[in-house]
């Protein structure tokens, strides 16, 4: 099965190579790729698909003796709205095309000190199913049973009373603003203080895990299919110690009824931050961009890839095709074929036969793996909603 | 238990011996007559007698010398080891014993032969922990007492005297003797009610005065359960196997006397806790195929304190299910229902759709990171594990009679990249549940896929997905069957179906389904040389096929393709074309009643001409081959040039399909000419055809067991009496 699924995700790249074979064209100056239109067709199928997507949840809760009928009408707008592309697992919703990278300061909309808290963090990601009653006033009541939750799993067979002081303290806080639209959930942030053993009274506690809970500009027809009960907060970044985020993964499983699995990101991913970042240059100077491939030779070969800032936005602004707002996934992949094209005349090493794992500029760095560090506070919705998206990809219904 | 016995307690205070003959008694007047004589002459019973001096007896009696004590004493506790004490004896001794009205060595000897016969009235238990509230009794005593009760706690009659009283109880909880044994006693009876934040506090002090000690954990564990807002533990492993048991004093007695009353009285024996074990023996990073534990949820409780509720966790029985319908709370993490059938049931009942919901997730998420994300530690080493959680997902929508959305959504998907040989059986068995998929998206969504993976497997998987067809399509008319029904669904198409499909799209899902299987079932019958275990398999399907419309109510009959038909009527095995008449009888059946119908209502019904004509094709064919021997000939189906069957050499190529000449026949054939002519050397099996044989070799084939082809000649062919005439034209329903 893994197999397969490798060699699948294998021929996805094939269609990428496309591009790599018209990389000539590409230096005669901004030159239609003569077979983008063939992965053009791959993409607008996909998209004719997200077209017929319906509200698939909303339509379930209607009908209620004529079970089987209702759940098959259901299955079928849903398996439409996940995108069984042969393949690509979870190609549907996948954009074609993003808006350009908008600077705009977010300090003005959220509390500057909780941005603090965000920025300049690597934040290890991952997916989570929408959460069942999760009440965005309850925050209080939910942070003495974290809290209460950690002690007693970590001093296994202790009864615990809820409400106690412990050697944990749990911070559950919202992050107001963050939100684009109004079926966002607010973003929460979470953070665990715990008191050295041997600390006195008075000594402040220390931070020994943060997290938060995020939805920024979330797929509209998604969110809005689920019932009241549930909200989505489908991505959630941690930092801290691996034991305590396995402890609050498992306390949210256990009290809202939801499920968490890792989010990596992959190159097409990778791909679009590299352009979005090299979209802001002009406004930020973004210093460099760096790539790393992996190929795999034996043993696996490295290759970290650093461009000058302006060298790189001179071809992304070549392979624009217009000034207008939106980027389009050719252009993307034009972006990074270039830069593939001009390494092989060096070094004469494809780069496109390996994997883009990680990507970085001053505004930031993501990795393969699921990791990011958003430097600057001023393109974090750009960044955020990317990452909600991939998040959103992820879920099971 | 002991208090569906059919005894009432006012039969006790006569005799104890007739009473216990009484009670294995059936009710039958004149016996019951003749009882009570017996009952009435025996008033002068010396247990009676014995019974009526202990609850009698002075308090500060000398016991030591005492011959009447002794002997009465022996008396009862004769009675108590052998047969068990009634509930008026158990009742008299009890407050005796614990009243200490001839001292502790008294009350020691007694409660060691309290064994009850059926119940323990709880009068008798409650008025006993008054006692031992009194205070004077030996430490040593009250934890026998104490053992005494847990012993018997499952034949006390009822309960809700003690729960009455548990503030009372619970208040030795700080006796450190008593504690582990108060804590089990306390654990049998508590409700929600009677779990408050001073009882919670007090537990957790004594926690840490006493350490981590497995009884208050436990007992703490089931505050839990009721109230998760306000403590919370997790339980080490080690702990998780429950209460021990203290029966030991009176194990052998009781159960000695259970079965000699034939009891299916099962007494504090297998008492504990019940709680998930842990059967992971391999530790795994990711445990998304691990079901969650039963819990309780900390939100519904908060705001639903007053509300009487009852958490799943406390269910162990189906009557308890029943009377607790209206106030079951579903717990916290849906996955864990998946484990217990009695929650499934309670899940089948609510029909809510946040709790599929929530069941849905939480099961696409553990299918989605096992098979598809693979983001955990590789599919190849947690094969076995996967085997398990898909059986039991399987055997939850048996139960259900229902796919997820989840699981069908997985499918979609995992199709494309299944290589068709892991965990084959559990998946094709998930794929047969899925519900009726509409015609727009079912090619694109299952036809596709399954197409890739059929052509290039093996014959052994070709067969299973027909086979995996055939229960899907069987589950669609069944539910089309209940549902129509269910609605008032009228089968015709002017009505307005309330339903979100209406017939005419399931019927083209049907339609297409019926379809997609013909297409395979020729090819595949053609890339495996008309195999007979796959052409049974395709013969399977047809049998469901054939009967949508008198079976299902579904107005539909869709022909199997000629790639089916003629390699199962040329089949070299007689049971396929045996199953062949069969099919044909059943379509006959079928479009001849579909007839009737549409001539009685005067509706255009939808089953078309060509279907009628398809199958006059085939009628047609069926007879003259088998019947008439009458092949190749100009208009039939199979058309062969004369002068091409000519060069074959073989003489009378039209006969050679008959159902002597048949390869599926002609074993039958030569076995019915050796029973003809036993002498005859030469074997000519055209002379079958002539005379009385003739009428008499359909017969023997009858007999032979062939009933498919017993029914198809019965009821297309009308065979005429008269000799010599080779059979008749079948007899057709013809829309023409």
């Amino acid at each position: 099965m893994i197999r397969r699924i490798y060699l699948t995700s294998k021929l996805n790249d094939a269609v990428i190579d496309y591009f790599s074979l018209s990389r000539f064209q590409l230096h005669h100056g901004k030159a239609r790729c003569s077979k983008s239109t063939s992965c053009c067709c791959f993409f607008s199928v996909m998209e004719e698909r997200s077209s017929i997507v319906k509200t698939p949840l909303n339509n379930v809760l209607t009908q209620r003796r004529s079970k089987s009928y209702r759940r098959s009408m259901r299955s079928c707008v849903e398996a439409t709205n996940l995108g069984y592309t042969s393949g690509h697992l979870t190609a549907l919703r996948i954009p074609r095309s993003r808006r350009t990278p908008k600077s705009r300061d977010i300090t003005k909309q959220v509390d500057p000190d909780q941005v603090a808290l965000l920025v300049t963090k690597e934040w290890e990601l991952s997916y989570v199913t929408p959460l069942y009653q999760f009440r965005h006033t309850q925050l209080k009541s939910y942070s003495k049973h974290l809290s209460a939750f950690i002690v007693s799993e970590k001093q296994q067979g202790l009864a615990i009373e809820v409400g106690q002081e412990l050697g944990f303290k749990v911070n559950f806080s919202v992050v107001l603003g963050l939100a684009e639209t109004d079926e966002d959930a607010e973003t929460v942030f979470i953070q665990i203080l715990s008191k050295h053993a041997f600390a006195a009274k008075d000594d402040a506690q220390k931070v020994v895990w943060s997290g938060w809970l995020t939805c920024v500009n979330g797929d509209l027809e998604y969110l809005r299919s689920l019932p009241s009960e549930f909200v989505s907060l489908p991505l959630l970044c941690t930092r801290g110690p691996e034991s305590l985020t396995v402890l609050v993964k498992s306390w949210f499983e256990k009290t809202f009824d939801c499920c968490f699995g890792p989010l990596g990101i992959n190159s097409t991913n990778l791909q679009w931050l590299a352009a979005l970042w090299i979209g802001c240059h002009p406004t930020i100077n973004i210093q460099y961009l760096k790539l790393v491939w992996t190929l795999p030779t034996l043993p696996p070969m490295d290759v970290k890839y650093t461009i000058h800032p302006q060298d790189a936005w001179e071809l992304w602004d070549s392979v624009r095709q217009d000034d207008t707002t939106d980027v389009s996934i050719e252009e993307v992949t034009r972006f990074i074929k270039g830069l593939q094209s001009h390494f092989f005349r060096h070094f004469r090493i494809e780069l496109s036969a390996g994997s883009l794992m990680q990507v970085s500029t001053a505004l930031g760095s993501s990795h393969h793996s699921g990791k990011i560090k958003i430097a600057s506070p001023t393109y974090i919705t750009t960044i955020l909603q990317l990452l909600t998206e991939c998040a959103l990809l992820k879920m099971p219904i | 238990m002991a208090k569906a016995s059919n005894l009432t307690r006012t039969d006790l205070d006569s005799s104890f011996e007739s009473y216990l003959s009484v009670s294995s008694r059936t009710s039958n007047r004149s016996l019951r007559v003749a009882e009570k004589e017996r009952r009435k002459s025996q008033t002068g019973d010396p247990f009676v007698l014995a019974l009526k001096y202990f609850s009698e007896v002075e308090a500060g009696t000398p016991c030591s010398g005492n011959d009447v004590l002794e002997r009465n004493l022996v008396l009862v506790e004769r009675v108590g080891l052998s047969r068990g004490l009634p509930p008026e004896a158990i009742s008299v001794m009890l407050d005796y014993a614990m009243s200490l009205r001839m001292g502790g060595v008294m009350c020691v000897r007694v409660l060691k032969f309290l064994i009850p016969a059926t119940v323990v009235p709880q009068e008798a238990v409650v008025r006993a922990v008054s006692w031992l509230c009194v205070g004077k009794i030996a430490i040593s005593t009250q934890v026998l007492f104490l053992r005494w009760v847990l012993t018997v706690f499952d034949m006390i009659d009822s309960k809700d005297h003690l729960r009455a009283i548990y503030g009372f109880i619970f208040s030795f909880v700080t006796e450190e003797s008593l504690s582990p044994y108060i804590c089990h006693l306390l654990y049998l009876l508590t409700r929600r009610e009677s779990v408050r934040p001073f009882r919670v506090r007090k537990l957790l002090d004594l926690q840490t005065k006493m350490g981590r000690q497995p009884f208050l954990l436990l007992l703490l564990s089931l505050y839990k359960v009721f109230y998760p807002e306000l403590v919370t533990l997790a339980l080490p492993s080690r702990m998780r196997s429950g209460f021990k048991n203290h029966n030991s004093t009176w194990k052998v007695a009781l159960s000695a006397v259970q079965k000699r009353n034939n009891g299916q009285v099962s007494s504090d024996i297998s008492l504990t806790l019940g709680l998930k074990d842990k059967t992971n023996s391999r530790k795994r990073k990711f445990h998304h195929l691990e079901l969650p534990s039963l819990s309780s949820s900390i939100q519904s409780n908060s705001s639903s304190r007053s509300r009487k509720v009852f958490p799943l966790e406390q269910l162990h029985s189906f009557p308890q299910l029943l009377d607790n319908l209206h106030c079951i709370e579903l717990p916290s993490q849906m996955g864990s229902l998946l484990g217990s059938s009695l929650a499934l049931c309670y899940l089948d009942y609510v029909q809510d759709d946040s709790a599929f919901l929530r069941l849905n997730f939480w099961l696409g998420h553990a299918l989605h990171e096992e098979f598809l994300f693979c983001s955990g530690d590789g599919g190849s080493g947690s094969s076995s594990e996967a085997l398990h959680f898909l059986n039991r997902l399987l055997s939850t929508q048996h139960f259900l009679q229902e796919g997820f959305s989840s699981t069908e959504g997985f499918l979609y998907k995992f199709l494309n990249v299944w290589d068709g040989s892991l965990l084959r059986p559990q998946i094709l068995g998930l794929l047969s549940d899925i519900p009726v998929v509409p015609s727009s998206c079912i090619s694109q969504l299952l036809f596709e896929p399954l197409m890739q993976l059929f052509f290039t497997s093996t014959l052994f998987f070709k067969c299973s997905v027909i086979d995996c067809l055939n229960s899907m399509l069987l589950k669609w008319l069944t539910w089309h069957s209940v549902y129509a029904l269910e609605d008032g669904l009228d089968i015709s198409l002017n009505s307005h179906t309330p339903m979100n499909m209406t017939l005419s799209g399931f019927m083209d899902s049907v339609m297409e389904l019926v379809r997609f299987v013909g297409r395979l079932a020729t090819v595949g019958l053609q890339l495996e040389g008309c195999h007979s275990l796959l052409l049974s398999f395709i013969l399977d399907f047809y049998e469901t096929v054939c009967d949508m419309f008198l079976k299902y109510g579904l107005p539909l009959v869709v022909m199997p393709p000629v790639g089916v038909f003629y390699p199962a009527l040329f089949a070299t095995d007689p049971v396929s074309v045996d199953r062949l008449g069969y099919i044909m009888y059943r379509y006959k059946k079928n479009l001849t009643s579909a007839k009737c119908q549409q001539q009685e209502t005067k509706q255009a019904f939808h089953i078309s001409r060509q279907t009628y004509q398809e199958f006059n094709h085939y009628l047609l064919f069926m007879v003259s081959c088998l019947w008439n021997s009458k092949m190749f000939l100009p208009g039939m189906a199979i058309e062969v040039d004369q002068e091409l069957l000519a060069l074959s050499k073989v003489p009378e190529p039209w006969t050679s399909f008959d159902l002597i000449h048949h390869p599926a026949f002609l074993g039958c054939a030569l076995d019915f000419h050796h029973k003809c002519w036993p002498e005859r050397k030469d074997i000519d099996l055209n002379s079958i055809k002539a005379g009385k044989q003739w009428d008499w070799y359909p017969e023997f084939l009858f007999s032979q067991g062939f009933q498919g082809l017993q029914q198809f000649v019965q009821s297309s062919i009308n065979r005429r009496s008269a000799a010599g005439i080779n059979g008749q034209r079948g007899s057709q329903p013809t829309n023409r």
